[in-house]
């Protein structure tokens, strides 16, 4: 037997052929396939949803689309539940799980609605006033205790088991809104050969004409709807996508939505995503998003049971459901009264039409008496009674008496916000109209034309009429249609009622806190907004913001558009940020890019870490290694006293070409690089224009025209991007051919004593890589492994005689292989990152620490690199006080006094006889590291007046752990001072 | 080349081809690859040369054009990429045209540089809209179009070949598996789990 008591036998475009069972709060129930959860629950009689935000109030539904501020709930559980998801758009499934949310211990008896009977002192700003003092106990008692408070519902804590996808799509006409405008506009345009996408956030399109049951071409607006439908859906250049919000207008003709690709599901099919944001470029827009229907303002408006009278009709003509047995319709226009049909239609007894104006229009009174329903005009409800769920109302009548009257639905509606949202997303400014009590669209975002009820076009004939000529222009009508009446006087709010008379459901917000707020001098709408929070809550206001801005008008006596406006921001409804991720989470966040070595390095188990986007091979651990020290220090020593493989690919690398690429360099550079002989390799550094360091890195000269220089990791872009910048715009007339060639290359380092040994094993006979043949910084072409084309330089990074082996990157993984087995027979050890951190340090070398943007070529030690016979980008600049100041912080080595004791990077120096404060700050330690070759932690740092000081014995603070070493200053180089080993 | 003892390895680690009627991916890790960058003041010169050996014009806007076993992608002013298959011998473009253009343009092997997909199957286009905010729409991308542009924050060239529609797509070597990841992500709607 079927729950659902108040489903009608027939009528709507439910499937009742088939049962859909859910449950609301543990009880199990049925609906249908086309139920929203909210027409499933009102079926099954179920009128109380949850509890409201900040009073705990009873609410029950009051929409039937995505403005609804009451019926939040809870959908699923685990890992999917969701939380705040509105019941009046949310499609039921089978085995739908749902929640109310906002209350404890139960829906029906909360604890928490206590906050209601203290409701005179909860009034808006009541946290700010109240939760003044002392400050402290803000943070820690006041803000918790209001949040559990005044929550919603619950996120789920675990990681959404779901993905999310983005896509984009061009369009010559999106359509926003699937009703008949927007279907209209499609209709035109896709006739005209255009490209279009329909989109519409609702599963089912038709808008109100479905919701009104109303006809269309004299058959009933379902039939053209589908019909219109399955036209555009056979032209190929045509997207109709339903479930999907355009949520937002950007630069461009660029606008933001969303795909509910499976939220109707109880879980995606394999594959397929949960939901998919989307980015719509379209050369035109037709905004056809329809309109909203404004609440009145009466006391005790938000009771369950008290719904938007447009509503109540799309309950009754589009789900076949009776949202109540006996009803009142209060209303200030004509179009509501069309509420009293339905509902007579659909045999819900119809106990009044309250019309708050006085003279009632012929339609309204041939439409009351139709139905049988006393006509009240000039009335007004004052009051709802009933706590949990409407029980009767009390009317006002125009010549003073209440009356009361036993009802369970009332119907109200207070006319119709036109939704103008994505017009003014850009700033557009909406205007006033008279006639609709409303805002229409003003200036709009290029390329926008609005339709139907979202331009102000109310009436059904209306709507297919600007919309067909918004869709192409010119257009005639695709179809005929009556409009219906939809005059109206408004009335902001009834006064003097008994209860609250909520204008912002969602937040809150009585028409007493807008007195109040006006009171205070709250009175410009964006003081209003956040005095009272109205309009902040998920919604935006959207059944709020029109009242609340006219009821100050009314107190300030001012007109509504004196008052003033809020605008929209975007998203038009809530976007999960799962969405806006897309495929973009967890290791996917960023893209990561793999060295030649990855797959090699990760069958040896190596420890990696992410340089930028690179994954680079740290250290390769072996077992019986107790922790990575060990790890390294072997990695180190093999290295000194062998030979190590180290991949060095991530390193930037550009080809510069052309005859002037010698000058080119030389004015990049900020030492000399024309001097460079065929095919030697210089260290060089380069300057930004300020006179800092930016990169440093080697220069290696192939032919006359043609060199090839390295940057660091991390700056290859910076660097490829400044050399674009000379090239393109300081010296335009310079011959020079630049392209990257980073990844290119597989480039090992293979540095050691042995190293020259191993590579004999590598490089085919026919090249001398003696010293003589081949001395340090020497570089060439030359082929490896029987004749692959490879480049051989000899650099070191390590201070060990080393070289680096480029081959197409292709033979990379083959090459390093190759490589650990040629040296097998001289002990090698791949190394990684770690290593080659520690052996600069130990001589000296600089990297990302004292690269740090804030130092000269002379406070790291390079000084002497500095030409003095050319101009250079940063020369001029170079010559400023502040860098030549001869107090700056310069580069040293640090050892500790104690040498048992570790060094701390990022520890502060302070003079040995000085006080431990900022003002006696001489500097900090950039690098530490323990170096095997020394038998001891030994740091780099940049300390003021650093070279006048070797010797000194100065203390290093490190406040973070509370640590302080006293460290003597040397010389920054601790290994081969000299500069032997590079040699040979 | 002598006899190399060196095996050669697509930058694809994983997944490196798909085969489904609505998509289809192939790893084309047999091309060689040089950049062209004409000398100041010698485009003409170039284009003439390159007419001269290949029978093909250089063009000035992002196209693809072919000539007998050559492509060459518009990649910048003045800048091409010339692209063929190795073949079984070992062809290498770079070694190929530096002798043409001498004195006319630096040229810069890159085969190594760039790992490039094939992709076509009846949902194509709905896959790479997932990832390309370029209109791939046969009005705005036709057979020979060419595009620099990104996806999943993976800098790309694409270009078509054909009106089925089959593109190929480069991009640096190094990103080969993470934009592999996305693509199979994507495609999985129209494919089955991936």
């Amino acid at each position: 037997m079927t729950t659902q008591t108040n489903r009608l036998p027939a009528g709507g475009i439910v499937d009742r052929s088939r049962v859909l069972r859910f449950t609301f709060d543990g009880i199990a129930y049925d609906g249908h396939p086309g139920d929203t959860l909210a027409s499933a629950l009102l079926a099954n009689g179920v009128t109380l949803t949850g509890r409201s935000f900040k009073y705990h109030r009873p609410r029950g539904i009051l929409s039937a689309g995505s403005e609804e501020p009451n019926a939040l709930v809870e959908l699923r559980t685990g890992a999917r539940r969701e939380a705040n998801t509105k019941a009046t758009t949310a499609e039921i499934f089978e085995g739908l799980e749902s929640a109310s949310q906002n209350r404890w211990p139960s829906l029906r008896f909360d604890v928490m609605s206590v906050n209601s009977l203290l409701s005179p002192i909860f009034v808006a700003g009541f946290y700010y006033k109240t939760f003044m003092w002392p400050a402290a106990l803000w943070e820690k008692l006041y803000e918790p205790a209001i949040r559990r408070a005044a929550g919603l519902g619950r996120a789920s804590d675990s990681a959404d088991p779901d993905t999310y996808e983005k896509a984009t799509a061009h369009c010559d006409v999106l359509v926003i809104g699937g009703g008949p405008a927007g279907l209209s506009a499609a209709l035109t345009a896709a006739r005209s050969g255009a490209r279009v996408i329909l989109a519409d956030e609702n599963f089912q399109l038709g808008g109100r004409a479905i919701d009104d049951a109303s006809e269309i071409d004299g058959q009933p607006a379902a039939k053209w709807v589908a019909s219109a439908e399955a036209e555009l859906s056979k032209l190929p250049d045509v997207r109709v996508m339903r479930r999907t919000t355009v949520f937002g207008a950007y630069d461009g003709g660029t606008y933001g939505g969303v795909e509910r690709v499976s939220d109707h599901l109880a879980s995606a099919p394999a594959g397929v995503p949960r939901q998919r944001l989307w980015k719509f470029i379209a050369k035109r827009v037709v905004l056809a998003a329809g309109a909203t229907e404004r609440p009145l303002v009466f006391g005790n408006n938000d009771r369950p049971g008290v719904m938007l009278a447009g509503a109540v009709r799309t309950y009754v003509n589009r789900y076949g459901v009776k949202p109540g047995h006996r009803a009142v319709v209060f209303a200030n226009n004509d179009y509501a009264a069309s509420t009293v049909q339905a509902l007579a239609k659909a045999g819900v007894e119809v106990v009044a039409l309250v019309d708050s104006r006085t003279g009632p229009s012929n339609e309204v009174t041939a439409i009351a008496r139709a139905a049988n329903t006393r006509l009240i005009s000039g009335g007004v409800i004052t009051t709802v009674k009933g706590g949990h769920a409407v029980k009767g109302v009390v009317v006002r009548t125009a010549d003073g008496r209440s009356i009361s009257l036993t009802c369970d639905l009332v119907a109200m509606s207070g006319g119709w916000n036109p939704n103008i949202q994505i017009s003014t997303h850009l700033g557009g400014k909406p205007k006033w109209d008279d006639a609709l009590s409303s805002f229409v669209p003003g200036a709009l975002p290029p390329g926008m034309t609005v339709a139907g009820a979202a331009s102000g076009a109310l009436g059904l004939g209306d709507a297919i009429t600007t919309g067909s000529a918004a869709g192409a222009s010119g257009s005639a009508p695709v179809a005929k249609a009556v409009n219906e009446s939809t005059a109206i006087t408004p009335l902001w709010r009834v006064n003097d009622c008994s209860g609250k008379s909520f204008v912002d459901m969602q937040n809150d917000v009585a028409s007493g806190d807008i007195e109040l707020s006006e009171r205070e001098g709250f009175r410009s709408v964006e003081h209003l907004k956040r005095y009272t929070t109205l309009g902040m809550a998920t919604d935006q206001g959207k059944t709020a913001n029109v009242n609340a801005l006219a009821i100050m008008a009314e107190l300030t006596k001012k007109s509504i558009p004196d008052t003033g406006m809020t605008l929209a921001r975007p998203p038009y409804t809530p976007v999960a940020i799962g969405a806006l991720a897309g495929h973009h989470r967890d290791k996917d966040f960023k893209p990561s890019r793999r060295p030649p070595s990855y797959a090699w390095s990760k069958e040896q188990g190596a420890m990696f870490v992410e340089t930028g986007l690179w994954l680079r091979p740290s250290y390769y651990p072996r077992a019986g290694e107790r922790d990575w020290l060990e790890t390294v220090t072997r990695e180190v020593n093999t290295v000194r006293n062998a030979v190590g493989i180290v991949d060095v690919s991530t390193l930037g690398k550009l080809d510069v070409q052309g005859a002037d690429a010698a000058l080119f360099l030389d004015r990049v550079y900020m030492n000399g690089m024309k001097t460079i002989p065929v095919g030697k390799c210089r260290y060089g550094g380069m300057l930004r224009e300020d006179g800092i360091l930016m990169d440093d890195g080697t220069v290696a000269r192939l032919a006359e025209n043609h060199y090839f220089i390295t940057t660091t990791t991390a700056n290859a872009v910076k660097v490829s991007q400044h050399m674009e910048l000379c090239h393109q715009w300081l010296w335009p007339e310079l011959d020079v051919q630049m392209i990257s060639a980073t990844e290119q290359w597989a480039q090992y380092a293979i540095a050691g004593p042995k190293s020259r040994d191993l590579l004999r094993n590598i490089v085919d006979k026919e090249f001398d890589i003696s010293d003589a043949g081949f001395p340090y910084l020497a570089v060439g072409g030359i082929t490896v492994c029987g004749g692959i084309k490879a480049r051989l330089f000899r650099l070191s990074f390590s201070g060990e005689r080393a070289y680096e082996l480029g081959v197409p990157a292709r033979y990379g993984d083959a090459l390093i292989r190759a490589l650990m087995k040629a040296g097998e027979e001289f002990g090698v050890c791949a190394y990684g990152s770690e290593a080659l951190a520690v052996m600069r340090i130990e001589k000296g070398h600089i990297s990302g620490p004292e690269l740090n943007g804030t130092t000269t070529a002379k406070d790291v030690g390079l000084g002497g690199m500095v030409s003095t016979k050319k101009d250079f980008v940063g020369r001029m600049l170079l010559g400023r006080p502040g860098l030549v100041d001869a107090d700056r912080p310069s580069l040293v080595g640090l050892r500790p006094v104690d040498r048992s004791e570790r060094l701390r990077s990022g520890a502060h120096f302070v003079a040995r006889d000085k006080q431990v404060t900022a003002a006696n700050d001489d500097g900090y330690m950039t690098s530490v590291a323990y170096s095997p070759s020394n038998g001891h932690w030994i740091g780099l740092g940049l300390l003021k007046r650093g070279a006048e000081r070797t010797g000194e014995i100065i203390r290093a603070c490190d406040p973070v752990r509370n640590i302080e070493t006293l460290v003597e200053v040397v010389s920054p180089c601790f290994v081969d001072a000299e500069g032997e080993k590079v040699r040979g | 080349m002598a006899n190399p003892t060196l095996a050669a390895k697509s930058a694809f680690l994983g997944v490196q081809s798909l085969k489904h009627p609505a998509f289809t991916i192939e790893d084309l890790s047999s091309l060689t690859i040089a950049s062209i960058t004409s000398a100041k003041g010698k485009s003409a010169e170039v284009k003439a040369a390159i007419q001269t050996a290949y029978g093909v014009a250089l063009p000035d806007t992002p196209l693809r054009v072919t000539g007998n076993g050559i492509a060459f992608i518009w990649h910048g002013p003045d800048q091409w990429m010339a692209i063929a298959d190795r073949g079984t011998n070992n062809r290498d473009i770079e070694v190929e045209l530096k002798p043409v253009l001498e004195g006319k343009a630096a040229v810069v092997d890159q085969g190594d540089g760039r790992a490039v997909v094939r992709v076509s199957g009846t949902h194509v286009r709905d896959v790479l809209a997932k990832g390309f905010a370029i209109d791939l729409h046969p009005s705005a991308f036709k057979t020979n179009s060419v595009a620099i542009t990104h996806a999943a924050h993976i800098g790309c060239i694409i270009w078509q070949i054909d009106a089925a529609p089959t593109y190929e797509i480069a991009m640096f070597r190094s990103f080969a598996d993470s934009f592999m990841d996305w693509l199979t992500h994507s495609a999985a709607e129209y494919t089955g789990r991936h």
